[in-house]
């Protein structure tokens, strides 16, 4: 599904990325792991098309992401829901609200965001904080509303960067669980994180990062 | 509801001293655009007003025959140089004299229709024919001698009073004008400050729907509707404000300026003047809008 060939990322000076090369089957749980500055965000970042490599081709199934126009961003990026460290949530919109804004988004008709909302919310165990606004809530909350509206999309693959650093080990947990659901699901799920007990724990595919360059994977 | 419009609303609500300081500044420029407006218009009726009076008078001599002055009174009137020609008997020249002597009666008794001559008066439909028209009535076998209305406000002639009042229209368009698109100007800087503000404000919200897959128009619509609504708001309100100060003055603008028209009398007409004030306006505003947040976004996108 994901295919990264001989990419080679720079920023100035310093090398982020250096020539490397892996795939990522559709429907796999896969780890990102390495230590700070290792490249893992460069990776999400690439997959997103938010920056482009330096040189080296990355396909997302048959579609060469290079290629993509400004035009077809949009529609590329809805096949992929996002999970963030910071969760990124609109703090002025409640929990229904922040979903409702990624479906109006991707052009959901409005008939059918209420059902869709209240089965992403089921889904990540917090229907009962649906209108609650994001400073009402605790961090694993937040992070399941960042997990449901990434849900709420249908995406085909998840991108999750570090989304349990900012959460204690027993709502990590319960945050992978939801992770391991939906890729049971045939979602592809990639995740960034430097978490060694989660990776322990989760006995997935791990891709390890280091100055650049792929040690393990 | 629409959700941009939803949108734009709950930003309004959330920063409503940007808001109103938007529409305070569109307030501003559309009233003073109504009032110039409102002014162009009456200064062109009062302009029209002395330019289309009965400006010449064509005495007859005694014993003309009525054929002769109705084939001449057809003739003027099929002349498109000339309008509103009409004859005025030495009876009707009595009553208009006995009138003018009201408050004399001796002078009227003195008098008799005689003396009076007929007359054949009309106006002219441009002022710059005046001359010509004089010469050709002299020139006509009828004609005694032709007289042409003067003094107003100590001015030799009514063509002094016609290009004073030109010239005077022509400074309020022109004044009114520059300082409309000083306004203009103002409200449109000050839009683009407000939305470029937004775009400031938005800016996680804008990185989080590119993320998820908004297109550029989802995005950039929530922002130009605010910036229509400033607009139209402004509009609305400095169109009414002017209406209503338009409306309390009409009374004493009506007697001050008798019988010259320089508002619509008619309730329609006058209604239909400020609609179409309106409509001028809201499409001004909807362009000034437009403009405005449009390069507020292309300035925020080129910053990134």
């Amino acid at each position: 599904m994901i295919r990264f060939k001989n990419i080679t990322k720079t920023f100035g000076s310093v090398v982020a990325l250096k020539d490397i090369s892996f795939e990522i089957e559709k429907g796999e749980f896969v780890f990102i792991t390495g230590p700070s500055g290792s490249g893992k965000t460069t990776i999400l970042k690439l997959i997103l098309k938010e920056i482009l490599p330096d040189s080296g081709k990355i396909s997302f199934g048959t579609q060469d992401i290079e290629k993509i126009s400004d035009k077809e961003l949009p529609l590329y990026r809805r096949k992929i829901g996002c999970v963030f460290q910071d969760f990124k949530v609109l703090p002025e919109k409640t929990v229904r609200e922040n979903i409702q804004i990624a479906l109006a988004a991707i052009g959901v008709p409005e008939d059918k965001w209420e059902k869709r909302i209240d089965e992403v919310l089921k889904a990540s165990g917090i229907e009962k904080r649906a209108d609650f606004f994001p400073s009402q809530l605790s961090g694993g909350e937040l992070q399941r509303v960042s997990f449901a509206r990434a849900l709420a999309v249908k995406p085909e693959l998840i991108l999750a960067d570090e989304p349990t650093g900012n959460l204690d080990w027993d709502t990590a947990e319960e945050m992978m669980d939801l992770f391991e659901k939906i890729s049971k699901e045939g979602i592809t799920v990639i995740m960034a994180t430097h978490n060694s007990w989660i990776i322990d724990k989760m006995k997935k595919r791990e891709i390890r990062l280091k100055e650049g360059k792929v040690v393990k994977g | 509801m629409n959700f941009h419009l939803k949108t734009a609303l709950s930003s309004l609500r959330r920063s409503p001293f940007q808001a109103l300081a938007a529409i305070f500044v569109l307030t501003i420029t559309f009233f003073v655009g109504t009032a110039f407006s409102v002014l162009i218009y009456s200064s062109s009726q009062v302009l029209s007003y002395f330019e289309t009076r009965p400006q010449v008078i064509a005495f007859l001599k005694d014993g003309s025959g009525v054929e002769a002055i109705v084939s001449l009174q057809h003739k003027l009137s099929a002349d498109i140089r000339i309008k509103d020609v009409r004859y005025v008997s030495k009876e009707e020249a009595l009553s208009i004299y006995k009138d003018a002597t009201s408050d004399n009666p001796l002078l009227s008794e003195l008098v008799s229709p005689s003396i009076f001559p007929a007359s054949l008066e009309f106006s002219l439909s441009n002022l710059s024919f005046a001359q010509d028209v004089i010469k050709e009535m002299k020139s006509e076998d009828l004609v005694e001698s032709v007289g042409f209305t003067a003094s107003l406000g100590g001015e030799k002639t009514l063509q002094d009073v016609v290009s004073r009042l030109r010239k005077v229209t022509y400074y309020i368009r022109l004044g009114g004008g520059i300082f409309a698109g000083v306004l203009l100007g103002t409200s449109f800087t000050v839009l683009m400050i407000i939305i470029s503000m937004r775009m400031i404000g938005r800016k996680d919200e804008v990185e989080i729907l590119k993320l998820i897959g908004a297109k550029s128009g989802f995005i950039r619509s929530p922002i130009i509707i605010e910036a229509v609504m400033y607009s139209l708001m402004g509009v609305f309100i400095g169109w009414l404000l002017t209406l209503i100060l338009v409306l309390y003055l009409a009374p004493w603008i009506i007697s001050y300026f008798g019988q010259i028209p320089v508002l619509p009398k008619e309730p329609s007409a006058f209604f239909a003047l400020f609609g179409i004030i309106l409509s001028a306006e809201i499409l001004m505003g909807v362009l000034l809008a437009l403009g405005g947040s449009n390069l507020a976004l292309t300035r925020a996108r080129r910053k990134k």
